[in-house]
């Protein structure tokens, strides 16, 4: 019963009308556990801001809601602390109802790595109470426009530590992590063309993977790491094609001489791809095998449908023009059964899943000024990512 | 032969080739399915290097317009890129790179294509006018590069285009 009452449920329920073959989608929202922080002692300064970083990152999750109450289910306890350049860790997360810990933990870190550090043992914690994957660790990659210089940037996945890759000042886009998340692809035309690049993370060594006469662009990384989906205009127009990242062979998939294909995605499994196509006159989402064949359309709602990012649960999350603005349209591809995510007065655009297939960071434009937002699929408030003046879009969730 | 009349055949010749309205398909369930054409393929050609210093800067030409969404040449545009390929055939050394944009509505990514698809129909109208397609690159700038930075109609309708950048060999 104890367990009960400190379980909090959110249940939002709303009724997505006008799906496709009119049926509604229900949608539920998780249910939070309490978890108690209040008897985790801090030494001030910088202990204090590990343990804000902790709160902040739990409650991102949408798992948890952090509650100063012993009567949580949860208990976080022990101490956190800092002498020089050192911080000292040592805590254990409780469940009160059983008695028994899930984990302990004596760390000495470099005070530099608090951040690091914190959002390590937020997804640990996620994982151990709720048996989920965490984000609090990942990065997103993402095109920043200041004062019209454009440049490659990468942030915390709490929209911290934003830093700048590239120093080119020129158009870039499509970022694209590797299922590593050791290497980052995108285009860039700092050599004049459109141009698919590889920046290998660890020592930020930037190398050329496609440049075709024409256009090299929108690269996707199937999830062994084993081919990217690009599209390449080498053979007389705008089509999508595979390439090898070992031997670097090009499969062309598809052949439509009056129509450009744009935005691939791999499906989970890697034998599909998910992308953009004209071909009807204004571009919609269509899906093909990884040899080719046949693409068969998504979705016919909309006016356009685009930017399509196939997440590891299997939904494919997308931008589709709707009552005169773009809105993210979440779609399940085995039932075929949509969902749309938004609906307030704003383009949503350039949708990315978060590894832990809830969270989607996207751009939100109003009034021509663009801002990202990390949308919960299951129903908790949308937060605003960036932190900075200037225009941010093209975010890429790293694995 | 009346100039009005070559007119009118190269550009139904480029719109057989490459620029014809894509054909309404579908099939009992009415979902639509991609034909795959097998059409032998315009190939690019290499790249060859751009020199800023061999840029042509004294003869300008009008960028050529589009609908949205769309790659097609306007029968009203098409004498702009007729006045390019006068001049390519009379300057024997010189070659072009057509430089395709979008206005800022709709994905980044798609945009790019498609400002690719229109350098390309305008890359193959050139050719079809007689310049050789070693001689023409296509470089699209996708939503990059408006030419105009309002958010109105007028401004779109601007930022649609295909440019010319002349160079020396």
């Amino acid at each position: 019963m104890r367990v009960l009452l400190s379980i909090v449920s959110v249940c939002l329920v709303w009724v997505a009308t006008t799906v496709a073959q009119d049926l509604s989608i229900i949608k539920t929202g998780a249910t939070k556990t309490m978890l108690d922080v209040s008897s985790l002692k801090q030494g001030g300064g910088k202990a204090e801001e590990f343990v804000n970083v902790i709160q902040n990152d739990l409650t991102r999750s949408g798992w948890f809601k952090v509650v100063k109450d012993r009567g949580a289910t949860i208990r976080l306890h022990g101490e956190v602390g800092t002498s020089g350049e050192t911080l000292t860790i040592s805590l254990e997360l409780l469940n009160t109802a059983t008695g028994r810990p899930y984990f302990s933990r004596k760390q000495s870190e470099r005070l530099g790595d608090l951040r690091r550090v914190a959002h390590a043992l937020s997804d640990d914690i996620v994982k151990a109470v709720r048996g989920k994957r965490g984000m609090a660790s990942t990065r997103i990659a993402l095109i920043g426009s200041l004062a019209g210089k454009k440049n490659l940037y990468v942030c915390d996945s709490d929209g911290r530590g934003i830093t700048r890759l590239t120093k080119d000042d020129v158009a870039c886009l499509s970022p694209a992590w590797d299922p590593s998340g050791d290497n980052l692809y995108y285009t860039s035309f700092h050599k004049g063309f459109p141009d698919v690049y590889r920046i290998d993370m660890k020592n930020l060594r930037r190398s050329a993977v496609s440049s075709h006469p024409g256009v090299n662009a929108g690269p996707s990384l199937s999830r062994d790491g084993k081919m990217i989906a690009l599209t390449l205009s080498r053979d007389g127009n705008p089509e999508l094609y595979t390439m090898s990242v070992g031997s670097g062979r090009l499969t062309r998939l598809t052949r439509t001489r009056f129509a450009a294909e744009a935005s691939p995605s791999w499906s989970p499994d890697g034998k599909q791809i998910v992308y953009v196509s004209d071909v009807t006159g204004s571009p919609h989402l269509y899906i093909i095998g990884r040899k080719g064949g046949q693409g068969r359309r998504l979705t016919r709602k909309g006016s356009q449908n685009v930017a399509p990012d196939w997440g590891t649960t299997g939904k494919i999350v997308f931008s589709s023009r709707r009552d005169g603005a773009y809105h993210l349209v979440m779609y399940n591809p085995e039932t075929r059964k949509e969902l749309q995510l938004t609906r307030d007065a704003a383009d949503h655009e350039e949708p990315s899943w978060a590894p832990d297939g809830r969270h989607i960071v996207y751009v939100r434009t109003k009034s021509y000024r663009m801002e990202l937002y990390v949308l919960d699929t299951l129903g908790d408030p949308e937060i605003r990512l960036s932190p900075l003046k200037g225009d941010w879009y093209s975010p890429a969730w790293s694995p | 032969m009346n100039k009005r009349w070559i007119v009118g055949m190269s550009l139904l010749c480029v719109a057989l080739l490459s620029c014809g309205c894509p054909p309404k398909r579908g099939d009992s369930d009415g979902a639509d399915v991609l034909n795959p054409d097998v059409l032998d393929e315009e190939v690019m050609d290499p790249r060859w290097e751009i020199d800023d210093a061999n840029r042509i800067h004294d003869v300008a030409f009008d960028s050529v317009g589009f609908r949205y969404d769309n790659y097609q040449i306007e029968m009203d545009e098409a004498a702009k890129i007729e006045a390019v390929a006068d001049f390519m055939k009379d300057e024997g050394g010189s070659r072009v790179v057509t430089e395709g944009h979008c206005d800022e509505r709709g994905s980044r990514e798609y945009n790019l294509a498609l400002g690719e698809h229109r350098a390309q129909a305008v890359r193959a109208y050139l050719i079809s006018l007689g310049v050789e397609g070693e001689r023409i690159q296509t470089r699209s700038y996708g939503e990059e590069h408006p030419r105009s930075s309002e958010h109105n109609e007028s401004a779109w309708r601007e930022n649609r285009r295909v440019e010319f950048s002349l160079y020396r060999q």
